[in-house]
């Protein structure tokens, strides 16, 4: 079994009386995708900070690949890609002035960003100014640039946030690549479907605690209701809608009348969603 | 420190300096015309005094004055005298009544009209009526009944005057210089606002390594164009070490202005709007070396006339390290606290 990539101990941070981060602890095995949810303000942002070292914790203890973040800050952000929410590009230079400015901060020799654009898709364009790129390009590249130093533990912040659905599919397949590889993955997110498709755990941030944190499967076995909806034509000639819960020990036989009985028009399943679950635990919605 | 990543961050920001056209070209043709500049200033220092006289009767002492850089042409009517003032043939025209003689003979004061053009300087004017006092007290045979005792203050430059253009070189020197707060200034300001200080930080370079790169590519920058240009134009041929730290701690300050504006400032227009503030006033004791009297003793609280008086004394009259250790001193300790100063204001927007 794979060891732990990240483990956070009773992690805190307050920014002055405001506490941002509240006495959280999980770990991350390695070669996992985990996604990490909550509205805005409930200190995912804060919590990527102290794990990539840019915060020092004022509480417990985060620990990546084995090491103290906060004592050996520069030795884990060696191993480690950051993309950020924003795009932080430096758009006066072209994306391949980019990439190579970046692996000589990481002491990388031999680099070629040609291998590296082509596998976010653009190919062609190194040449460019960023300032020239659309938001989908530019976002390709920050994610590019996070893969530079081809990091063990790559954190990712909304990286498909305003992209057209093409452009989105595009960055998550890279994220899978780089699972595929062994990296780990710390997806912070809005996006509840894009989590379920391609995370292994996800973690709900509330109010600066983490409220759940388990398998999106185990999550919806836990928390929600797995039904069959069905509509029917009813005999004034309209549609109505039946719902049956699945998982009850009358469940086959209200659906073996349902399709004699009825002339069903269509029938499909129902599970919670992630969006429900994390209302039902935290009574708040993941966008306000 | 890691000297890799120093180096990496020195070459993004030279590269990136010169992709702002704006601040590429005016650099480039800052150093230019600056050179330019210097070598069209006279190299010669022409101090004599053209002075017109009308003098319907003779009067020996006015005719046969024999003064150093005193130029007396007579003309022969008071309206040529006028006309030639006006022209500016000479500064001033001295027209002397048809009695003149025989009133100053009799001790009495003769009516003598000064013509002065509408642009002499004041010294001028009344160096002119000093020059007529002094001839008629000649001719009229009574001595001075006042005894005037002179007095210098400051450093006596009397007799050691230098041309124009090496009056010019500090002026321009340390406008090179702070130039280049604007630029450093510029690119500190692009790295907070777009959030790639966030990006390079999430990389194995530590803050230290960003301040100490971004502290060579200011300071090494303002000093190689100082130098070039202070090369070129001569004025490292006196105490070349001296200047040479002068120049250093003057790269130095212009770093250091260049965080202070880079922490406060938002965009290039705001970079534009705080580095004017400072460039004027740090431009003042140039002007003060260019057109001596025109600041007074406040010149002193402006620490760039610590570098310009330095590089002014040293280039052009040869001052050693005794008469100007203090200056930079001064220099150093401002250079610390501003570049202190200015890190705190980075740390504090983008750590």
């Amino acid at each position: 079994m794979a060891g732990n990539a990240i483990v956070a101990e009773n992690l805190t941070y307050m920014y002055g009386n405001l506490v941002a981060v509240d006495h959280i602890d999980f770990s991350i095995a390695e070669g996992e995708i985990l996604g990490f949810l909550g509205p805005n303000g409930a200190g995912k942002t804060t919590t990527v900070k102290m794990l990539t070292g840019q915060l020092k914790p004022k509480e417990g203890k985060a620990t990546l690949l084995g090491m103290d973040v906060a004592r050996n800050v520069e030795k884990v952000q060696g191993d480690i890609g950051v993309c950020f929410e924003t795009t932080n590009l430096y758009e006066k230079m072209s994306a391949r002035e980019n990439l190579n400015l970046f692996a000589r901060l990481f002491g990388i020799k031999d680099f070629n960003p040609d291998s590296l654009l082509e596998k976010v898709g653009l190919a062609g364009r190194g040449k460019d100014r960023v300032e020239t790129y659309s938001k989908g390009m530019k976002q390709r590249l920050m994610v590019a640039r996070s893969l530079v130093n081809r990091p063990k533990v790559l954190f990712l912040d909304e990286p498909t946030a305003g992209l057209d659905p093409t452009s989105s599919d595009a960055i998550l397949d890279i994220i899978l690549e780089e699972r595929d590889r062994g990296a780990t993955v710390f997806l912070t997110t809005h996006d509840m479907l894009e989590a379920d498709k391609i995370s292994d755990h996800v973690a709900f941030m509330n109010q600066g605690k983490i409220v759940a944190i388990d398998t999106p499967l185990n999550l919806k076995q836990q928390y929600g209701k797995r039904a069959l909806k069905a509509k029917i034509s009813s005999k004034t000639g309209g549609l109505e809608d039946r719902e049956i819960i699945l998982d009850t020990p009358e469940t086959p036989q209200t659906i073996q009348q349902l399709f004699s009985e009825e002339n069903v028009i269509t029938v499909h399943s129902e599970e919670a969603t992630l969006e429900d679950i994390f209302i039902i635990i935290t009574g708040r919605g993941l966008i306000e | 420190m890691n000297w890799g990543i120093i180096k990496a961050l020195v070459y993004k920001d030279f590269f990136l300096f010169f992709r702002n056209r704006f601040i590429g070209i005016v650099t480039i043709l800052g150093l230019v015309l600056y050179i330019v500049f210097y070598f069209v200033m006279p190299k010669t220092i022409d101090e004599s005094l053209e002075i017109g006289l009308y003098a319907p009767v003779n009067i020996p002492a006015f005719e046969q004055v024999q003064a150093e850089g005193l130029v007396l042409t007579t003309v022969e009517s008071e309206e040529r005298l006028k006309e030639a003032v006006i022209d500016g043939d000479y500064v001033a025209g001295i027209a002397l009544p048809s009695d003149a003689l025989e009133t100053l003979i009799a001790g009495q004061v003769p009516d003598i009209k000064l013509y002065i053009a509408s642009d002499v300087p004041e010294e001028i004017k009344d160096s002119v009526v000093v020059i007529i006092k002094e001839l008629a007290y000649q001719q009229a045979g009574q001595p001075l009944t006042v005894d005037i005792k002179e007095e210098v203050l400051g450093t006596d430059m009397a007799g050691m005057q230098i041309p124009p253009r090496d009056r010019l070189r500090p002026m321009l020197a340390i406008y090179l210089i702070l130039f280049e707060t604007f630029g450093l200034a510029n690119l500190i300001a692009e790295e907070l606002s777009k959030g790639t200080v966030r990006a390079l930080l999430v990389t194995p370079m530590s803050s230290r390594d960003l301040f100490t790169g971004k502290g060579i590519f200011g300071v090494g920058f303002a000093f190689i164009q100082a130098v070039f240009f202070m090369a070129i134009v001569g004025g490292l041929n006196n105490q070349p070490v001296i200047i040479l730290l002068a120049l250093l701690l003057g790269s130095m300050m212009a770093a250091a202005l260049g965080f202070l504006i880079g922490s406060l400032a938002k965009d290039f227009m705001s970079v534009l709007a705080w580095g004017m503030i400072i460039f004027i006033l740090m431009a003042i004791p140039g002007f003060g070396v260019m057109f001596p009297g025109a600041v007074t003793g406040w010149i002193t609280y402006v620490p760039s006339y610590y570098l310009v008086d330095t590089v002014h004394r040293v280039a052009s009259f040869g001052a050693g390290w005794g008469d100007i250790w203090l200056n930079l001193v001064i220099l150093l300790i401002f250079d610390a606290v501003v570049f202190w100063i200015g890190i705190l204001g980075i740390r504090r927007r983008a750590l």
